[in-house]
């Protein structure tokens, strides 16, 4: 599976190359003439109506030069006032080297920097910078204007929490990596930006504290964002999709969020964070199963309560998963395994439904599927109208038409509720489609099924890898230190500063910057 | 993807002690008590019980201790080293056949008892290919997803043995227990002989010593493995006297799903606890079956070093699937029962001990040679 992939992805990456070495043939260049670099960049990005070509001449000098932007993705506030006024008002002689004398003492903007590489300027101008154009000179200033519109910060309407911060990560990384910086006040967060995204050039940013970290694990992230070969990254999942360990598997290793604490609080365990430029998800590797069933509740709320939330959780998934097959198997194959009353009132409730049970499951599990699915497609608005349905016509009326059992009715439910009390939503999903696994085996070898189905659940994910670390950590290799964080939560105080399965031998441990040191003294 | 220094498939010494037992913990506890109850008198049984266990606990002691003079070396190349190369081959070739046979027998067994406790009219060759396809699915894997599974589900069997044990407390007699001391010698001998039977499969040590990373803690954890296990068999031993009796537990086929039968669990949702018993109890089983393919497997590699490991599995799955359908009834497996138990014990005892002398007589291996 990875032979075939890294194959795949090599193979891929060689023709691209050869695809840039052809388009380099013909590239525009900037050259002196004012006038001709703006026929320029008109052609190439197809004088769009938002392009603003502004020409002026500036005072005094008497020059001609030009500003070249992108409205809508500009501050133009800022180009108005402390870019636009500033040249035309401008009062001094200069003698020699005009532009960078403009850039020193007339351009009133902190970020700014000297090009003259057309195709610089270009990916500039479309990430909303400003251009400004000097006619003589061959030289271009890159203005860091890029601002607009952006969605404000708000509360992540994915991960609520009923006690933790309260902020979510927004489209605009800028933010995003400022919401982190905050967090985390300390001179070792790294942030390493990479553009993906073929033809979109996109920036995407990884993060990690260098001596928390280890080495291996950022350059193996690195060394994967690099092979990414997309033309166009829409969102964080496709950098997710792209280079987790085994892309076939139904369980996620990288884990996704979009709040910022999350994040900061892995990045400070040693892991790696990653931020994809216009997605509010970060990603964060390396995940195991543990992360997927931890909240930031868990450690918000007071160890005892968080504890049992954590054991919830795990029967959530384990509900999630087998529920349903369980229920079919004892109805069908062990109906002597059920106390009496119960295995009565079950019979008495299933007589007149025309189906066998696993299609009673079946049936019920797509129609909660489609329920869903209808749901997240609703607006707010008509959404309730989904519940009325979903919970009258199906519940009660299916049961009364006697096309389903009340004790389906039940079963499907608490099922459709244990998913939804997975914290990571990636996982739940794919346990969600384990769930039909698990139906078909408890329908042909019932209890046995079940149990062949979780043997193998268990065989996938210990051979499951999320950038080299055992999808099943604390367990599977077994961490004694991390146990305290695994199904149970530990009194704060007792809590294990670094996870063990993410730190570093001792002998790296020496090489690193002060940060850990520090860390062990205390 | 890569190797990173999280990604090695060394193991630590703590994986042994629970590999450990999760190979010698299959069917053999199923029935354990019964035979043992044929042999000796009474509750006479936990004399033989700790003997057997002391002469398993001794061999496990003396494997890991050979293997930890030879750190990080692979068993053909610390077998050549101390009986020539022909002779090397020779025993990892009857290694291979024991694990062959090992795991066949639990394929067999697995259709047998879900006969009995599951269902009765699915055929005993669909049950056993569906079992056996996990167990394929498993060893495909890495080795040390393997020791992974080890780990994750040997606290599920423990846990269902001493709840099971909890709750049989209620039906206890003592009475069954008393009076002492009342079995002959010949009792005690061939009980020891029995008990000892049970304890098989501390030959895999021999395999997996050469991927550990920590070798010389491996003797102290080996024998913690083994002792928890004899525990285990002690308790699990006594629970079925007291509660069935002397007499009744020799008749009973498997006493120890029986005592699920007889339990009730307060509050009794489940009625029937004995499938649910065995529904878990296949985990371990399994881990049993998985185990004595993989070191098949490994000792197969060892002899044909070029052939893919896939390839190894999908020749030899066939073979162990033929094997486990020659027994026709319980009874002839029963037979097949004895033969791989003393085989999975003669083979390593004297191969361990041929080890040893020849160990004396030539001395260690030095590093790189």
């Amino acid at each position: 599976m990875t032979r075939r992939s890294l194959f795949r992805r090599s193979k891929v990456k060689s023709a691209m190359k050869r695809d840039n070495q052809e388009e380099t043939i013909n590239e525009p260049k900037i050259t002196t003439d004012l006038d001709e670099n703006m026929k320029t960049i008109k052609d190439v990005l197809g004088n769009p109506a938002d392009l603003v070509v502004r020409e002026l001449i500036i005072g005094e000098i008497e020059t001609r030069a030009a500003i070249v932007y992108l409205s809508g993705i500009t501050e133009e506030d800022l180009l108005n006032d402390n870019i636009m006024k500033a040249i035309q008002q401008n009062l001094k002689r200069f003698d020699d080297d005009l532009l960078e004398n403009i850039r020193k003492e007339v351009i009133a903007v902190t970020d700014i920097k000297n090009s003259n590489d057309f195709d610089d300027v270009c990916l500039a101008v479309l990430n909303g910078d400003s251009a400004f154009y000097l006619d003589g000179s061959q030289e271009v200033l890159l203005m860091g204007t890029s601002g607009g519109q952006n969605r404000s910060i708000e509360e992540p309407d994915t991960e609520t929490l009923i006690r933790g911060p309260r902020d979510g990560f927004v489209e605009s990384m800028n933010t995003n990596m400022a919401l982190i910086r905050r967090d985390i006040k300390i001179p070792n967060l790294r942030f390493e930006q990479h553009t993906v995204g073929g033809r979109s050039k996109q920036k995407l940013v990884v993060c990690h504290v260098e001596g928390l970290a280890h080495p291996e694990l950022v350059e193996e992230v690195n060394r994967r964002i690099k092979s990414i070969d997309l033309d166009y990254v829409t969102d964080s999942s496709f950098v997710e999709q792209w280079i987790e360990d085994s892309f076939l598997s139904p369980f996620p290793q990288v884990l996704d969020t979009e709040r910022p604490d999350v994040v900061s609080a892995s990045v400070m365990q040693g892991k790696v964070g990653i931020i994809v430029d216009g997605s509010p998800f970060a990603l964060i590797a390396p995940m195991t199963f543990n992360d997927g069933l931890s909240s930031p509740e868990d450690y918000t709320q007071r160890w005892l309560a968080a504890s049992s939330l954590r054991l919830l959780r795990f029967l959530a998934a384990f509900i999630a998963i087998f529920l349903p097959g369980l229920y079919v198997a004892l109805a069908t194959f062990h109906p002597g395994m059920i106390p009496s009353t119960l295995a009565y009132s079950i019979a008495a409730s299933r007589e007149g439904v025309p189906f066998p049970a696993v299609i009673e499951a079946i049936l019920m599990a797509l129609t909660f599927e489609l329920l869903h699915e209808a749901g997240i497609r609703l607006p707010n608005v008509i959404g309730q109208t989904i519940g009325i349905v979903g919970g009258l016509v199906i519940g009660e009326a299916a049961v009364n038409a006697g096309i389903v059992s009340p004790i389906m009715v039940i079963i499907t439910a608490l099922t459709a509720i244990a998913s939804f009390s997975i914290p990571s939503y990636s996982l739940s999903m794919g346990l969600r489609t384990l769930r039909f696994i698990a139906l078909l085996a408890a329908g042909t070898l019932g209890l046995y099924g079940i149990i062949l189905v979780f043997i193998m659940i268990v065989a996938h994910i210990v051979n499951l890898k999320s950038f080299g670390i055992p999808y099943t950590a604390p367990f599977g290799p077994l961490y004694l230190q991390d146990l305290k964080d695994g199904i149970i939560r530990v009194p704060m105080t007792d809590l294990p500063r670094q996870t063990a399965h993410l730190k570093m031998s001792d002998a790296e441990f020496e090489h690193a910057p002060n940060e850990k040191r520090k860390n062990k003294k205390r | 993807m890569s190797k990173s220094h999280f990604a090695d498939d060394r193991i630590q010494s703590l994986d042994i002690m629970v590999a450990l037992p999760s190979i010698v913990i299959g069917v053999g506890i199923l029935s354990f008590p019964s035979t043992l109850a044929q042999s000796t008198k009474f509750a006479d049984g936990w004399v033989v019980v700790i003997l057997g266990g002391l002469i398993s606990i001794f061999f496990t002691w003396a494997v890991t201790k050979l293997g930890a003079k030879f750190p990080h070396q692979s068993f053909y190349s610390y077998a050549s080293h101390l009986v020539s190369k022909p002779v090397a081959s020779i025993i990892i070739l009857l290694f291979s056949l024991n694990g062959i046979f090992l795991t066949a027998f639990e394929v067999s067994m697995i259709g047998f008892i879900s006969h009995q406790y599951l269902f009765e009219q699915t055929p005993r060759e669909v049950v056993s290919i569906a079992f056996f396809l996990a167990v394929i699915y498993a060893v495909a894997g890495s080795r040390s997803g393997i020791f992974r599974i080890n780990l994750l589900f040997s606290p599920l069997i423990f846990l269902i043995s001493f709840i099971l044990i909890f709750f049989s407390i209620n039906f206890m007699d003592v009475d069954h227990l008393l009076p002492l001391f009342k079995t002959g010698m010949d009792g005690y001998v061939e009980g020891t002989i029995q008990s000892a039977l049970s304890y098989s499969g501390f030959g895999v040590l021999f395999f997996y010593i050469a991927f550990v990373c920590d070798p010389e803690k491996v003797p102290k954890r080996a024998v913690a493995g083994m002792s928890s296990v004899v525990c285990l068999y002690l308790f699990i031993y006594l629970t079925c006297i007291a509660v069935f009796g002397h007499a009744p537990t020799g008749e009973i086929r498997w006493p120890f799903i029986e005592l699920a039968q007889s339990v009730e669990i307060p509050g009794g949702f489940f009625e029937r606890i004995e499938a649910v018993f065995f529904t878990i109890w296949i985990t371990a089983i399994f881990t049993t079956a998985m185990i004595g393919f993989d070191i098949t497997i490994l000792a197969l590699q060892m002899i044909f070093p070029k052939r893919d490991k896939i390839v190894l599995i999908f020749i030899l799955a066939p073979i162990i699937f033929f094997i486990s359908l020659l027994p026709k009834n319980y009874m002839e497996n029963h037979y097949f029962d004895i033969f791989i138990g003393y085989v999975s014990w003669l083979l390593p005892m004297i191969v361990v001990i041929l080890f040893w002398i020849m160990y004396r007589i030539k001395g260690g291996l030095e590093n790189g040679k």
